[in-house]
């Protein structure tokens, strides 16, 4: 899909989000929604197979997200992945994010944890970006197994790897 | 009784018979002798120039005939000495033929004991890159297996080392640096 239809998507659903007073959130459950769907081949087969009627996918949506995310979450992905734009789901709501942290000054913190970060790790950790990268943040956590330990936080062009997977990589490397 | 007394009484008894047993009787001198003359003068006169003529048809026969040997003796000369000319050409052309042989086969000696001295040099090189290949192929693939191994090792040792409390710890220094950076 073209930039500018996944701009339009993403404006579409962040004036939804916008209107229905509840952008913070949705925006949140819409990017850990977007990093599953990315690392999910099967979950990314499933919503984009074109030979898959739109309703059974559209129920697929509200079968993983209902009852875990708001309505207005769920509804979003479902219009997305019914309209057969499942494939650029990750790249609109990425667009959607970047445009959310836009309005309100803050430069998205994509920040990969090999375990759930508690809210006060989280509120250092933010304010810890905004120190080293004198922008003030807006923090997405993806949980990541595959770092094994330890933190990958990206800031715009800025990568911050503080990962276990790094080092022994860099460790095989040597080795 | 001698043999004149014998001829006189053969004489007397038989007169064909002229009274010398040597020469005629005079008259048969006085006519015979003219006439012989005149037939010699006549067998000059008319067979002469015959006879002389049919001999010196003969002496140029027998001329055009020495010459016709001598010629055919001169041409047997030459080709005599065409023949030895040809066997000496021959001969040369044999010598230079097989002088022509010998060089070629020399050459080819030559060419063929440096192929084959190229060929093996090349050979050997290709052998020697191969060992040196195969070696360090297996160098290689045992550093890869022993890194390979290494590695499964030190992952499997990091990953039973990651408890929740060293996750909280690896958390934490991550924000201590990140913060104190700038």
């Amino acid at each position: 899909m073209s930039d500018a239809r996944i701009d339009g998507y993403a404006r579409g659903l962040f004036e939804i989000a916008r209107a229905e007073g509840n952008l913070d959130e949705v925006e949140d459950e819409l990017f850990r929604f977007a990093r599953q769907v990315e690392g999910s081949d099967a979950l990314r087969s499933a919503l984009t197979d074109e030979f898959v009627p739109a309703a059974r996918r559209q129920s697929l949506v509200e079968e993983l997200l209902g009852g875990k995310a708001t309505a207005t979450t769920t509804q979003l992905v479902s219009m997305v992945v019914g309209s057969g734009r499942g494939r650029d789901l990750p790249a609109i709501i990425d667009s959607l994010v970047a445009r959310a942290s836009s309005a309100k000054n803050l430069e998205v913190a994509e920040v990969r944890s090999a375990v759930p970060l508690t809210d006060d790790q989280q509120d250092r950790l933010k304010a810890a970006l905004a120190n080293a990268t004198g922008k003030q943040v807006n923090l997405k956590v993806i949980v990541d197994p595959s770092i094994l330990g330890g933190i990958v936080a990206t800031v715009g062009d800025t990568v911050i790897d503080g990962s276990v997977r790094t080092r022994v990589d860099q460790l095989k490397s040597r080795l | 009784m001698s043999i004149s007394t014998f001829a006189s009484i053969l004489a007397a008894e038989d007169p064909s018979q002229t009274h010398s047993w040597i020469w005629p009787e005079k008259y048969e001198l006085l006519f015979g002798a003219p006439a012989s003359i005149l037939i010699f003068g006549l067998l000059y006169w008319k067979a002469g120039p015959v006879i002389k003529k049919g001999m010196a048809a003969r002496t140029e026969r027998i001329q055009a005939a020495l010459d016709a040997a001598s010629a055919a003796q001169a041409s047997a000369a030459d080709d005599a000495a065409q023949i030895r000319q040809a066997l000496g050409d021959i001969e040369s052309e044999r010598a230079r033929m097989l002088d022509e042989a010998s060089a070629q086969a020399e050459a080819l000696l030559v060419d063929g004991r440096a192929r084959i001295s190229a060929e093996a040099a090349d050979l050997e090189a290709k052998a020697d890159a191969d060992i040196i290949a195969s070696a360090a192929r297996g160098t290689d693939e045992l550093r890869a297996e022993i890194a390979r191994l290494s590695s499964a090792a030190t992952e499997h040792v990091v990953n039973g080392q990651l408890d929740a409390s060293v996750h909280n710890d690896l958390i934490e220094a991550f924000i201590s640096k990140v913060g104190a950076s700038r």
